[in-house]
């Protein structure tokens, strides 16, 4: 197993950052770290990379133990949030630092450079400045730059945090081809459930400083373990109290459905190819439904009308809690 | 921006370009032409006299020995006030502000204090070594310290600050340890500042006078620095010369920042 975290346990202050935190990440995987701002998430990364410390529990890195280990002999690839370019070296200056500081010969360093320029296609801008490069292609000078020192690990930080949404989108495939050809180990943060869920092999779910589950994206979005990680994969609304999906909400203007809730629609909103529904029901709940047009006009839905919801059978749902919606 | 009407425009210009001129401009230029109103005779015979050649060259090496020690001293402290987290630190951030404040000759009479050959309070142990400080070179050096120490300073942290760790944090995690970090990359991101904080530290240090002024005890051709010669030669009527002199001094200061304002890359701020 590539990387080990047993038992960690970090304050600042009297903030509790990470709680008891066990994580086991494989070997040439990608792996998520999944988790609202403020979770705890990129604290773990950091501790990873000996750029944090925990004030307890051990991080062991392919069997060495690497707690008390500092950044710089720890052989990870680190990408930050706001790329931290060095402002002062040309794209290729910056690729070659790592293999500079570990005493490479000059042909190594530039045929390696060159190597890694091509694999993140900066080529052409080998002698340029990052001032003069866009966001995503700093961030992918970063990634080379990590890269070139053959890491162990490769750490990403909310690496498309900074960028607009296609940039995001475009880099976000990008990475995980690019994981596809070099097969390096890598842990990514991201508060983004959709860039989890498209890119990662695996994902740990991070809330207040504590796993709440980990799984590939179709065990967590199939057989959530809580409320809280149901409602952070996507949206989910209440019904019976229960958490279901609303597209998972079955809606008929008869009451033809086994076990079904009376309630009256008191918003009908078109989106596009769907429409969106809020239902009140008699228990007082108000149920957000989904559904295709076709399927609203075929049933004849229209606000203030009568009409009896329920799940879907094998509906995916988890018991509601208090504080979810 | 806020739009302004032209004539208020073309007012705000007249009121900052007559004052800067009248303070600043008009008086300096009257400098150079005194020194130049018989060509260049006045000049050279200045240069000529061994007093005068003697009083530069000790500002000179007095000037090199406090910008290097407030260079390295600075940028020391700097990295300290921004990177480091440690009790006693606002304090210290205080206290480098105090030669801004503080006047020169009060600095003088401090060091003479502490200093001093007979009552101070380390003195007579130094000079029991064999160290002379006050009437010596080291006095004036650690008086023109004094009043220069945060020019560096208060240049280069608010680039440090600006900087953040980022850039520290990535080299380390790619193998650099403290001190490549440093070289490679935390003084390379602050050059221009250290840059400006050595001009502006030059500066200064040359024209010091009131500090070094009581330190040195002002012995013609021993412990006379140029800005003391100015202030000797024009109480004995030798007008001429003192404005040699002081053109010299104001010409150094010009060309420093000169030089600098035109080596500086433009997209410094980009």
């Amino acid at each position: 197993m590539s990387i080990e975290i047993s038992g960690v346990n970090k304050l600042f202050g009297d903030f509790v950052a990470l709680d008891n935190v066990n994580v086991t990440i494989p070997t040439g995987q990608l792996t998520a770290l999944l988790g609202p701002s403020g979770g705890g998430k990129s604290t773990l990364l950091r501790i990873i990379a000996g750029l944090d410390s925990a004030d307890s529990g051990t991080i062991t890195i392919e069997g060495r133990d690497a707690t008390r280990l500092p950044a710089q002999k720890r052989n990870v690839g680190f990408v930050f949030q706001h790329y931290a370019v060095f402002k002062h070296m040309t794209v290729a200056k910056n690729v070659a630092f790592g293999l500079e500081i570990r005493k490479r010969s000059k042909a190594e360093v530039a045929e390696r450079v060159d190597e890694l320029l091509k694999l993140v296609h900066l080529s052409q801008f080998a002698h340029r400045l990052p001032s003069q490069l866009s966001g995503g292609q700093r961030q992918r000078m970063a990634l080379a730059r990590a890269l070139a020192v053959e890491p162990t690990v490769l750490l990403l930080d909310e690496p498309f945090g900074a960028l607009d949404a296609k940039v995001r989108k475009e880099l976000r495939d990008w990475l995980r081809r690019l994981h596809d050809e070099v097969h390096v180990t890598t842990v990514f943060v991201t508060h983004d459930q959709e860039e989890a869920l498209e890119v990662a092999d695996e994902i740990v779910v991070i809330n207040e400083g504590r796993v709440e589950q980990i799984g590939s994206p179709e065990d967590l979005y199939d057989t959530p373990a809580n409320d809280f990680v149901m409602s952070f994969l996507g949206e989910v609304t209440r019904l019976n109290g229960q958490l279901v999906r609303p597209h998972d909400v079955d809606i008929s203007t008869r009451p033809i459905l086994a076990g079904a809730m009376q309630g009256t629609v008191s918003r009908f909103l078109r989106v596009g190819f769907e429409v969106r529904l809020t239902v009140l029901t008699e228990n007082g709940e108000e149920v957000t439904v989904v559904l295709t047009r076709n399927h609203a006009q075929a049933l004849g839905i229209e606000e203030g009308a009568t009409v009896w919801v329920t799940a879907v059978p094998g509906a995916i749902s988890v018991p509601a809690m208090a504080a979810t919606p | 921006m806020v739009k302004v009407s032209t004539p208020v425009r073309w007012l705000l210009r007249l009121v900052a370009l007559g004052y800067v001129f009248l303070l600043v401009a008009w008086p300096v230029a009257l400098i150079v032409q005194h020194t130049f109103a018989n060509g260049f005779a006045t000049l050279s015979e200045t240069l000529s006299d061994p007093h005068v050649q003697h009083a530069l060259l000790l500002t000179a090496q007095v000037a090199f020995w406090a910008v290097l020690i407030n260079t390295v001293f600075g940028v020391t402290i700097s990295l300290l006030l921004v990177r480091y987290r440690f009790p006693g630190k606002k304090v210290l951030s205080a206290l480098i502000d105090v030669p801004l404040s503080v006047s020169p000759v009060v600095v003088g009479l401090s060091l003479l204090l502490v200093y001093n050959g007979r009552t101070g309070w380390f003195g007579p142990t130094l000079e029991a070594h064999g160290l002379q400080v006050i009437f010596n070179s080291p006095a004036m050096i650690m008086a023109t310290c004094f009043v220069a120490l945060p020019l560096v300073i208060r240049e280069v942290v608010p680039v440090l600050t600006e900087i953040g760790d980022d850039q520290e944090q990535a080299a380390r995690s790619l193998g650099a340890n403290a001190r490549q970090t440093l070289w490679r990359i935390t003084l390379p991101s602050i050059k221009w500042a250290v840059i400006y904080g050595v001009v502006l530290s030059l500066a200064r240090s040359v024209g010091e006078f009131g500090a070094v002024k009581i330190v040195s005890g002002n012995f013609t051709g021993q412990t006379q620095t140029a800005t003391l010669m100015v202030e000797a030669q024009y109480q004995n009527f030798e007008h001429d010369q003192a404005y040699a002199t002081s053109f010299i001094l104001a010409a150094v200061s010009v060309i420093c920042i000169v030089v600098v304002s035109l080596l500086r890359p433009k997209e410094q701020h980009s």
